[in-house]
């Protein structure tokens, strides 16, 4: 299970998340929603431990990473275990597409990922655009190989940023088939998304998050008819 | 004569020069790039310490023209020392220090610039640091040094000229020499303008085109 206890993240003086709970089960998925600046994003960066917390407490299936952490506690890392795939993909530049998606895999060395991989590939259309740089691929090739990248790795826990910006519907309704497949497999997988019909797609849950706070926490039904106000706000202009 | 023929007549003394500047110039090179990008990464790791220092005698240094420093370490330094050293060594050692200086600030703002993204995506991807580092971060950095390390050897191998001050016999030297015997600067001159462009202008271009490819390759991300 993927936990996070009185999550606080403090740039300067100001407060990106204020003690938030969250809870992601083994084979299910949260998505979490909200305006833009609300914290969504560092809530990731803080559960992937790639920018910790400045208080609380991270936990991945029973090893926890406490915050602000002892000097010379060395917990062990993470990554791939749960990776995340950025709304600004960050791919390699010199690499080509295609070393983009294998460089991750040759280090794990598991037959398992290379077949993924390719599946992947086929899936989500890369195969005639392999041998490009990421400059001389479009928006939405990048978005592909990132999200290809990370889904062949086999992660227990996949974060995903806002992944859906530059991608068509026949990709997206892709993307939620390998979301699902993936949570099947017994993944957990967080969702940040403004698309809420794509969130009632693949997440079991929503955690709407406001000014660093949650606001509301439920199953993905109750979206419909949210408890709080300023998520019935929220969802009336979507 | 002109430019052609007084550069036939003397081939083999232009040669000879030529084959002197190289082997000052390959020197400074190496012990530049060398010294440079150790002292650049260490000044980079430790940014307050060492950092600070090497970025203060990096402006120090550049400050003073070369031909001084040359000056320098030939008469009054050698003279107070009670050493006599050979004019070749002495440019070797005065052009080194310009280029390890210059080279380190070249490291160092690389490495501190290296963006923190492409880091992130290593880290969530599960490479290790030996791959990290071998696969990500050195190609990347060379890419973003070399075309300003290239434009600052062309720069050193111009100052070798400076070395004629101390009388080493680089091309400059052998150039002045040439004209006190047929007394043709123009023609001469121009004859090593022409060397010096076979040798530079290759250089340069090659790194505006490194530039130009390295900035596309990260254009969009």
């Amino acid at each position: 299970m993927l936990v996070g206890k009185k999550v606080e993240k403090v740039f300067d003086k100001f407060k990106a998340l204020d003690e938030i709970d969250i809870e992601i089960q083994p084979g299910t998925a949260m998505a979490l929603i909200g305006p833009s600046g609300a914290g969504k994003s560092t809530l990731i960066r803080a559960l992937s431990l790639i920018d910790p917390p400045t208080r609380g407490e991270i936990d991945i299936d029973g090893v926890i990473y406490r915050y602000p952490s002892i000097k010379g506690d060395r917990p062990p890392i993470p990554w791939p275990r749960i990776t995340v795939v950025f709304q600004q993909l960050f791919l390699w530049p010199h690499l080509t597409l295609r070393e983009n998606i294998e460089l991750p895999i040759s280090q794990i060395g598991i037959q398992d990922c290379w077949d993924r991989a390719k599946e992947l590939i086929e899936l989500f259309e890369l195969k005639d655009y392999l041998s490009r740089l990421p400059y001389q691929a479009s928006i939405g090739q990048r978005q592909r190989v990132a999200i290809v990248r990370a889904l062949a790795l086999r992660p227990k826990y996949l974060l995903l940023d806002e992944v859906t910006s530059a991608l068509d519907v026949e990709q997206v309704s892709r993307l939620v088939e390998c979301i699902n497949r993936l949570r099947n497999e017994g993944s957990g997988v967080v969702i940040v998304t403004h698309l809420l019909g794509f969130a009632r797609l693949v997440a079991d849950y929503f955690m709407f998050i406001d000014r660093g706070q949650c606001v509301e926490k439920a199953r993905i039904t109750t979206l419909d008819n949210p408890v709080q106000e300023r998520v019935r706000e929220f969802v009336s202009f979507v | 004569m002109n430019t052609f023929e007084i550069f036939w007549k003397y081939r083999q003394a232009f040669i000879s020069g030529l084959l002197v500047s190289l082997e000052l110039a390959v020197w400074v090179w190496i012990i530049g790039l060398v010294i440079g990008t150790i002292l650049g990464i260490i000044a980079a790791r430790l940014r307050k310490s060492i950092g600070r220092i090497v970025s203060v005698s990096g402006a120090v240094v550049t400050a003073i023209p070369a031909l001084v420093l040359l000056f320098w370490l030939h008469y009054p330094l050698q003279a107070a020392l009670q050493v006599v050293i050979n004019p070749f060594y002495t440019a070797v050692a005065a052009l080194a220090i310009v280029n390890v200086f210059g080279v380190a600030v070249i490291v160092k703002a690389s490495v501190i610039d290296f963006p923190s993204q492409y880091l992130i995506a290593a880290k969530v991807c599960g490479l290790s640091n030996r791959v990290t580092v071998m696969k990500i971060v050195v190609p990347l950095i060379v890419r973003q040094m070399l075309p300003g390390l290239l434009l600052l050897e062309v720069t050193m191998l111009q100052a070798t000229l400076f070395a004629s001050l101390i009388s080493v016999d680089e091309i400059f030297r052998v150039a002045q020499r040439i004209n006190a015997i047929v007394y043709r600067p123009i023609q001469i001159y121009s004859a090593l303008a022409f060397l010096f462009i076979c040798v530079c202008l290759p250089m340069n271009a090659l790194a505006h085109w490194l530039g130009a490819k390295f900035s596309i390759l990260t254009s969009d991300q």
